[in-house]
């Protein structure tokens, strides 16, 4: 009981969050509002799958908001407003994103560095090469009908990306849990040497984890894309600590070997409804920020102190 | 410890980097060498100099501070806003800066300590609480820094720059503090090993308050440098500092699993960033250019400093 607590204290927290939110306004809790919370969250989100899988490996990506940023503008200027342009542009995208995943993860697993600050430094290039490329303007075009799609609401209500999100977050907690590949991330997160001496392909593992975090920021970036439909060059600015305030919020720690994607759901939900309860109460941006600082603050304090209880 | 070379230079990478720079700078560019742009660069460098050996202590202890750009920032428009160029007000502004410093400093150690959170989150959240704090304050440039302030950020004594002194006097006496004094012990003891260290009687929650306060003392000395320097409010002065501090603090050899560093290291480092963006504008190179040569100087800045592992032995 107390371990399924400890594992429950993010979901307690969220369910808190949402109760106060009724308590604001009911219409809060009205279902179409609430899939609309999960279709905002999507883009972060989705990143923060791949954050999570790298945090349990035991290292970090913060890369994540440049790639998103970088893929939005890619996958805007490649589709040039043209829907027989579509596929190739995603595909191009994606391969882009990965590229920039699989350099972080050989520069890492060859070289033994910092992830911390070797990711701060390619997040640094790409928010520049973003830059360069798009002329630090919003360039390129959304081809029609791609923004409809991700956004279309199935049966009226659950919006297409909201959909992906989940279903991403649901094959990655299946991997983690059922494969071997998820199983490894577990043992070498936990005990480096007792993996090495196990024999696991660390380096493999490595090489593959941090592509697989770079793929999911691109597909994170085409969600931003989608939703906004606006390719900002600024759009993934600071959105790597959004993504690591939700992996951490959801109980992967950095030193490796624990966490899981359903964590992280619920830490990016935390943070999202937490923006929405925000918007809600009529405040600008500017107080927004104070207030989504308290609620980082408070709802973290929350989880430690349920966590803690539990122990 | 070894004295064959590759070991030595693997030790004092970042030097090496400082040194090798500053050749080719001194070298290949001729309006680089003038007496006034060397000056310049130490003069730019003074501010993230300061807050980068306040984030030494506080890496050191094992933990990390991401307010401290913001919280700098902050100390910036409150200096500005309250003296507005008036000189009688310099000693009171300077005083409430480092005030409001050490205070969010103390807050994040009493937070951090009470709620047991995880420092990121927690100065993650201060970041975006004292970045809320400026713009609901002011979303434009007020007021004017006090003419002293901008003497102690761009003023000379015997030719030397007297914010360069100033961050030459603050490393000094931080590395004293690491070396010589039971708060240094502490803190690095802290950062090896938080379990350890209570055992044999570390005031871990005493020593981390120290830590969050002297990052929040730099960051409001830093606030006032950069207030100096810029001459007035401008309410996003200090965004990114954090990033940057951080990334001098692990170039310089820190390890940011906590336990060990050297200020030395991190003064090294913020020299290596602060010729890079001098040669960079000197160059004409244009920002986002820049940017990019930022991000590959960090990432091959770290490869040239990383830790040489021995054989067989097993990477952290």
């Amino acid at each position: 009981l107390r371990r399924a607590l400890s594992a429950a204290a993010i979901w307690l927290v969220l369910a808190a969050l949402l109760a106060a939110a009724a308590l604001l306004s009911p219409g809060f809790l009205d279902p179409a509002y609430l899939v609309n919370i999960v279709r905002q969250a999507a883009p972060i989100g989705i990143a923060a799958v791949g954050v999570t899988f790298v945090m349990i490996l035991g290292g970090v990506d913060l890369s994540v908001g440049a790639i998103i940023s970088f893929a939005a503008v890619l996958c805007a200027v490649q589709m040039e407003g043209r829907a027989e342009n579509v596929a190739l542009a995603l595909a191009t995208t994606l391969a882009a994103s990965a590229a920039i995943g699989l350099a972080n993860g050989l520069l890492i697993a060859f070289n033994r560095i910092s992830p911390f600050i070797l990711t701060l430094g390619t997040a640094l290039a790409v928010y520049g090469l973003t830059q360069v490329y798009s002329g630090g303007t919003a360039r390129g075009v959304v081809a029609p009908g791609f923004r409809e799609v991700f956004n279309l609401r199935l049966g009226g209500l659950v919006p297409v990306l909201a959909l992906a999100f989940v279903a991403a977050a649901i094959l990655a907690e299946a991997t983690l849990r059922t494969t071997r590949y998820g199983r490894s991330l577990y043992l070498v997160g936990s005990n480096r040497a007792a993996a090495t001496l196990a024999g696991l392909p660390i380096v493999r593992l490595t090489v593959a984890t941090y592509a697989l975090s770079g793929l999911l920021a691109g597909l994170g970036g085409i969600a931003l894309l989608a939703r906004s439909g606006v390719s900002s060059t600024f759009a993934g600015r600071g959105l790597e600590f959004d993504a690591l305030a939700a992996v951490v919020l959801g109980g992967t720690t950095f030193e490796g070997g624990r966490g899981n994607v359903a964590g992280t759901v619920a830490g990016v939900l935390v943070l999202f409804v937490a923006f929405n309860m925000v918007n809600m109460l009529g405040l600008n941006y500017n107080s927004q920020l104070i207030v989504k600082g308290l609620i980082i603050i408070a709802a973290s304090a929350a989880y430690t102190w349920l966590n803690r209880e539990a122990d | 410890m070894s004295w064959r070379l590759p070991a030595l230079i693997a030790r004092t990478g970042i030097y090496w980097v400082l040194l090798f720079l500053f050749a080719a700078a001194l070298a290949a560019i001729p309006e680089f060498r003038t007496a006034e742009n060397l000056a310049n660069v130490l003069t730019q460098s003074a501010p993230l100099g300061v807050l980068a050996v306040g984030q030494t202590l506080v890496i050191i202890a094992g933990l990390i501070d991401l307010s401290v750009g913001q919280l700098a920032g902050l100390a910036v428009v409150l200096v500005c806003a309250l003296a507005d160029g008036n000189s009688a007000w310099t000693l009171p502004v300077v005083l409430l800066a480092l005030l409001l410093g050490g205070g969010v400093g103390a807050v994040n150690g009493v937070l951090a300590n009470r709620l047991r959170l995880n420092p990121l989150i927690l100065t993650f959240g201060m970041l975006s609480v004292l970045q809320g704090t400026i713009f609901v304050w002011t979303d434009r440039s007020i007021g004017r820094a006090p003419a002293e302030l901008a003497w102690l950020a761009n003023g000379r004594v015997y030719g030397m720059p007297v914010a360069a002194l100033l961050v030459v006097a603050v490393a000094l006496g931080t590395h004293a503090v690491l070396r010589y004094s039971r708060l240094g012990l502490d803190l690095a003891a802290l950062g090896g090993n938080e379990e350890s260290a209570r055992r044999v009687g570390v005031p871990t929650g005493r020593v981390r308050l120290a830590a969050f306060v002297l990052s929040g003392l730099s960051a409001g000395l830093a606030g006032i440098l950069i207030a100096g320097r810029l001459g007035t409010g401008y309410p996003i002065a200090g965004a990114g500092y954090e990033l940057d501090a951080i990334v001098a603090v692990v170039l310089g050899g820190t390890a940011l699993a906590g336990g060990r560093g050297s200020v030395g290291g991190t003064l090294a480092a913020v020299l290596v960033l602060g010729v890079v963006s001098n040669v960079l504008n000197l160059l004409q190179i244009s920002a986002f250019v820049q940017m990019v040569a930022k991000g590959l100087i960090v990432i091959l800045a770290i490869l040239a400093n990383q830790p040489h592992t021995q054989k067989g032995m097993v990477p952290a």
